[in-house]
Order: structure tokens, then sequence, then C-alpha cells
């Protein structure tokens, strides 16, 4: 067991407990939704319409960008519907979703990838798999898996994250007691792409049954499984970097950039399906769990069914619910339990609904400073943030929050902290944007007041040149005419002489 | 149509180099004071104000000669940050001067189109690009959301498209938390 730790963070017991983690597979869903915005990039295009027949793992939209994965129908059926849905989402916007009607078969896209003998394909193939079968981070950041692992030059170690993002969740923890030989396969085809020489496990320590059977599993001894102590945030990417190597990773920067990887255990296991078979992602674990059902548990679901799909699996009692995507934490309140899961959807809260406490002033006690995982202080980030005082806010590294909403919950005033830290990212980007726009703008005019200015003393130039040559001329014209009346003088003078003579 | 995205890209391109070297180029020291009241407007350039521009506008208000509540596109929060920056009164927005309009920018339809560039003539920061009996396009990017450009097309073929927030530019409701 590991003693390196970090500052902050809480001990938060689990909630709501179980007696044994199962992953029980919920049965395939009549209809699926399932939304083209992904959690980067911009929205995905269809290449099915309305009234095609699609098969399981079919790809059904996709985009040229870089940072995307193509989606894929999630059961076969008919395409029956294209439109706009609100999606699990804190902004509440709506995105455009291709709504799949369900045959009942579920009749799969042949697919093949490298077979269980993977070692002998190279780097670029595998990365290939993995975006093709649009793995993207399902610890819930959403970060396409592919884009991780392109182009890695120096990575000396690869971390695999088995601790729960959040207390609560045991999707992961199910993830490794029931599919241990597929997470420990998947690792070693991460070292093979990323070419580190070692692979860390971290698991937490209340998760004895999850440990033993990866130990079971792993016989590979560039791989090894460490506890670390069970604390609220220690699932953080850069957090458990430091808990398990004691490396700090500077802010600003990314693992990578001190020769780190860490990918999540359920990533690495779809990484092992995407690699092994090119079977694209069409399905996750989601631990459903909260005061309003009676047994919590984890189901395993067709991306793109309904929330209450499994919720109605998990005994839900007959109060009217709060539901909320993702932890108790950092997850995000949703209006219904009609949202589409999503790849990203690693929990759904579903609790009875409770008044909540309200928010009083800040008493400046400072619990805030104390808690906070990556040393910033929240108490003067919320007077920034409340007065919109956004630069300020920056210069107090607003920037390396990440939301983990320790400070709310020791909070005795009950202050929305980091719904407050969130809206003063999201201003102080705006206005950096607006910023830049408006420099140009006020450029552009500039120059092109100049262009205005210069067209004008250019034409005034010409002009001036032009009346310069037409006076020439001119003059030029009268010198000319004189000579002529000369001329014609001398004519008229030697024809009178003659006729005199005459 | 790869040609033509390829020849805009160029002109943009070029475009954007001459515009960089001007800027250093013909760099004017200005006023401060004048410098200053111009960064708090919001470059739209529009002219509802009264003036051919925002530093214009700027330089009037700076000699005293307009007041602070002319600029529609900065709204009446342009107006207050105005009189906090000059120490002023504040002043409710001129309606004569316009409303504001929520952000946009505006496209053509280049099918309808005919070339006359007008709009090019029009455009105060010069966001159009185009070939005269051709066609001419808007670089969005660039475009300020002035208008000015709407009326003077012979064919109507200019409009508006308002910047709706994204998934990634979209910025939470301060009220609702405060009073969640
Ligand atoms: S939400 Fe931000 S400020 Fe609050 S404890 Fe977490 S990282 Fe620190
Ligand atoms: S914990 Fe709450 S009341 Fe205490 S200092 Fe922080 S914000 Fe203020
Ligand atoms: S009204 Fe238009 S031109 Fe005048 S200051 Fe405002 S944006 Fe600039
Ligand atoms: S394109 Fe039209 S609306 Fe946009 S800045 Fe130019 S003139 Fe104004």
């Amino acid at each position: 067991m590991l003693n390196q730790s970090f500052n902050g963070g809480i001990v938060i017991d689990s909630p709501h407990p179980v007696e044994v983690v199962e992953i029980i597979l919920a049965p395939l869903p009549d209809k699926v939704v399932l939304p083209l915005q992904q959690r980067i990039g911009g929205e995905a295009i269809p290449c099915v319409s309305v009234g095609d027949k699609v098969l399981t793992g079919q790809v059904i939209a996709k985009t040229d960008d870089y940072f995307c994965v193509p989606i894929h129908a999630s059961i076969s059926g008919t395409v029956v519907i294209i439109d706009d849905q609100t999606i699990p989402h804190k902004s509440g916007l709506r995105s455009k979703c291709i709504t799949i009607e369900s045959d009942g078969k579920d009749q799969w896209i042949e697919h093949t990838g490298c077979g269980v003998d993977f070692l002998h394909c190279d780097q670029a193939t595998m990365i290939k798999y993995i975006q093709a079968s649009g793995i993207v981070g399902l610890g819930g950041a959403g970060f396409p898996a592919h884009a991780k692992l392109e182009g890695i030059q120096d990575c000396h170690t690869l971390v695999i994250n088995g601790t729960e993002c959040e207390p609560g969740i045991m999707c992961d923890d199910a993830l490794m007691q029931h599919h241990p030989r597929d997470v420990i396969r998947g690792v070693e085809i991460l070292l093979h792409i990323c070419g580190a020489q070692r692979a860390v496990i971290a698991v937490e320590d209340d998760k004895q049954e999850a440990l033993n059977s990866l130990l079971m599993h792993c016989h590979d001894d560039r791989i090894s499984i460490e506890q670390i102590p069970t604390k609220y945030t220690s699932g953080a990417e850069k957090l458990l970097i430091k808990v398990l190597l004691g490396i700090e990773v500077p802010s600003g920067k990314f693992a990578i950039d001190i020769g780190v990887i860490c990918q999540n255990v359920s990533t690495t296991k779809a990484i092992f399906d995407a690699v092994v078979e090119n079977k694209p992602l069409v399905s996750r674990i989601v631990t459903v769990t909260g005061s309003g059902v009676k047994s919590p548990n984890n189901y395993e679901v067709r991306l793109g069914a309904s929330f209450e799909h499994i919720v109605s699996m998990a005994n839900p009692n007959t109060n009217h619910h709060s539901v909320r995507m993702g932890g108790m934490m950092m997850g995000v309140d949703v209006e219904t339990t009609r949202m589409p899961i999503c790849k990203i959807t690693n929990c759904i809260f579903v609790n009875n609904i409770e008044t909540k406490p309200n928010t009083q002033e800040c008493i400046r006690c400072g619990q805030c400073n104390q808690v906070c995982p990556v040393n910033l202080l929240p108490q003067q980030l919320y007077w920034y943030a409340k007065n919109e005082n956004t630069d300020k806010a920056m210069d107090y590294n607003l920037a390396d929050c990440i939301e983990c909403r320790c400070c709310d919950y020791v909070c005795p005033s009950h202050i929305p902290l980091a719904e407050y830290f969130s809206f003063a990212k999201a201003l102080h980007r705006k206005t950096t944007e607006d910023q830049y726009r408006t420099d140009i703008a006020r450029e552009r005019f500039e120059f092109r007041e100049y262009r205005l200015e210069r067209t004008k003393q250019e034409r005034a130039k010409m002009m001036a040149a032009k009346k310069e040559e037409l006076k020439k001329k001119m003059a030029n014209d009268k010198a000319q005419k004189g000579k002529i009346a000369a001329a014609m003088a001398r004519v008229k003078k030697t024809k009178k002489v003659s006729d005199d003579v005459q | 149509m790869l040609d033509s995205v390829f020849i805009f890209s160029a002109l943009a391109l070029g475009l954007g180099l001459v515009l960089g070297y001007a800027a250093i180029k013909f760099k004017v020291e200005g006023n401060s004071l004048v410098d200053q009241i111009d960064a708090i407007l919001p470059q739209t350039q529009c002219g509802q104000c009264n003036y051919p521009g925002c530093r214009p506008y700027a330089e009037a208000i700076a000699s005293g000669e307009a007041p602070i509540n002319q600029c529609p596109p900065g709204g009446q929060e342009g107006v207050d940050e105005l009189a906090e920056f000059l120490d002023v009164e504040t002043l409710p927005l001129n309606a004569e001067n316009g409303e504001t309009q929520p952000d946009h920018v505006v496209y053509v339809d280049e099918q309808v189109c005919i070339g006359c560039t007008l709009c090019i003539q029009a455009c105060p920061v010069d966001a159009f690009v185009g070939a005269s009996k051709v066609m001419t396009t808007v670089i969005a990017d660039e475009c300020t959301g002035c208008d000015l450009c709407i009326p003077v097309c012979p064919v109507d073929c200019i409009h508006v498209l308002e910047i709706a927030p994204t998934f990634s530019t979209y910025v939470p409701n301060m009220a609702e938390i405060a009073h969640a």
C-alpha cells in the first residue's frame, strides 16, 4: 500500500453500499437514441437516412474531425427519426440524435481485428481499430482514446485508473471483478502501443475483491497492481499520478508531458475488444444507485437506451425523484429519466427529492481552502467569480480547478462554489474570445481607413499629375498655334508681295 | 469548388499578412484616453452612434462632443461601463440610435448573389471576399454583425445568422446558481 498522498480531498463513505457487486445484463431496448454531439468537436454527420435498416455496430454518423470517433448503431433495426433532442448535459442544450427502433434480432456487422495473438499487429493498426470502434474515455471524461495514444514518443509508465471516480459508483469495481482477464490483456495492448516499460493499475483499498481477481489473472511482470487509500478525487488523473508515482504534473501541462499515460479500466477493457475483435463500442456498464432505488446495482446496457430502461430494473420506490448523471459530486442533474445513456454515463443517481439547505453568506471559515485537492483558495476564487472578476480568478489559478466540489461539500454555508467556478471559467473563455474578435475588428477597421485614405491620396496624386500634363500640353498647343499663326502670316505676306508684283 | 476554396484561402492569407504588416507599420501613436474609450466600445463599426465608426465616436466622447449613450451594440452594459470609466452619471441608452440586437453575423446566399460588390464597399471591416460579376461571400470570423451590407444589396441575398450558444461556448447563468 502506498503512503504518498496529496493535500486536501475528502473521505466519503459509499452512500448506498451493496453486499455483492454484480453486472446484470439489461435486455435489448426497443429503441435507442444516439446523440451526434460528442464531448469534444462538432456534431457528427449522419450517413444513414430515415427508413434505413442498420445492423448492430454499423457506422451511422461520422466527422472528419481528428478528435472525433464514429457513431455506431447499438442495436439492429430501422432508423425512425433524426431530430434534435435534449441530451444529458449541464447546458440543457439539444443535439441532433438518430433514433433506431429495434428489430429484436441484434444482428451484428462483420468485424475482425488483430485476434488474440495481437502482438503481431503494429501500433498504427491498433490505433486505427481503437478509433474506428469509437472508444472514448469511459471514466466520465469522454476524451477519445486514440488521440491520447497517437504519436507517443517517450512514455515510461502507463497508469491504469481502477479507482472509482466518486463514492457510490461501482461500475469499474464490477468490471475488475468480473472481467479481470480482459482488463489485463487490455493493459498489455496499451503497453505494446505506447512502448512504456511498466504499467501500474491503481485500485482503492476498499475494493479487495477487485484486487484479488486482477492479481489472479496478472502474469506479466511489467504490470503491477497497487492499492491506494480510498479518498475522493484520488481518481483525478494528475492526483492519481502523484499518489502512485510521486511525480507532480505542473499546472497547464498534461500527464504525457512527464512521460505518463493514464487510462481508465473500463476504457482499457473497451480497447481490448476494439483491438482483438475490432468490435465497436455499443454498450457500457452503468451503476444505478441513490436513495430512490431499493436495489442499487450495475447494468450492462446498450448505448442510447433510456435511463428509465435500467432504473426500472433497480426497484425504484414510488416517490418523486431527482435524477443525476454521473456521481453525487461531479454529476449533472437531468430533468427526466427519458435521457439516452451515452458513453460517459458511468452512473445514474436516483434520489428522493430532499429540500436543499439554503445558501448563506460566506463566513470566511476557510474550510474550503483546506480540502481543495489542487491547493486552490476557493474562498478567494468565490469572491472573484461572484463579482465576475475572471482575470483575477485566473491569476489565482482558476484554470486548475477540477470542479470536484470538495469545497462545496464542506462549506457550512452551502455555497455552490464549484458551479461558480465553472461559470467563471466559461465566462473567461467567452470574454477572451470576444476580446480577440473586437481586436481583429478594430485592426481591420483601421486598416480599411488607411486603405481608403491611401486610395484617396493616390487618386489625388494621379489627378494632379494629369492636370500637370494637360497644362503642359496646352502650353505646347499654344506654342504650336503661335507657330502656325506665324507661318500663316508669313504665307499671307508672301502671297501679298507676289500679288503686288503682279 | 476546390479551386475556389483554394483561391479564397490564399486571398484570406494574403490579406491577413498585409493587415498584420500594416498594423505594425502604420500604428499611430494614439491619445490614450481615446484608446481606452475605444477599448470599451464593441468595435462593431456599425455607425449607429452617428459617427463613422467606433474610434471616431470614442474621439467624440473624449472631446466631450457626444454623450455616452449612443452605441446600441454595446447596450446598456456598455453605457454603464463607459460611465464608470469616465466617472460620470450613467444614462439610459438612447433609443434614437437603435436597439441592441442579439449577437449575429451575416452570410451571402451565393446562389442569388450577382457579384455587384456593393457589399464589399459597404463593409467597414473588409469581411467580404469575392469577384466582380461573379459572387461575394462573408468571412464569418471577421464579420462584426454591423448590418451595413444588408440594405445595399440589390437582390437581398445577405441574411442574418444568429450566434447560438453551443456545447462548447455555453456560459451558465449566474442568477440561477445563486438561487440554486
Ligand atoms: S471544486 Fe475546484 S476549488 Fe473546489 S475543491 Fe475542487 S478543485 Fe478546489
Ligand atoms: S467553506 Fe464556505 S463559508 Fe467557509 S470560507 Fe469557504 S466558502 Fe466561505
Ligand atoms: S454604434 Fe456602432 S460604430 Fe458606434 S461605437 Fe457602437 S459599435 Fe461602434
Ligand atoms: S459583412 Fe456586413 S454585417 Fe458583417 S461586418 Fe461587413 S458590412 Fe457588417
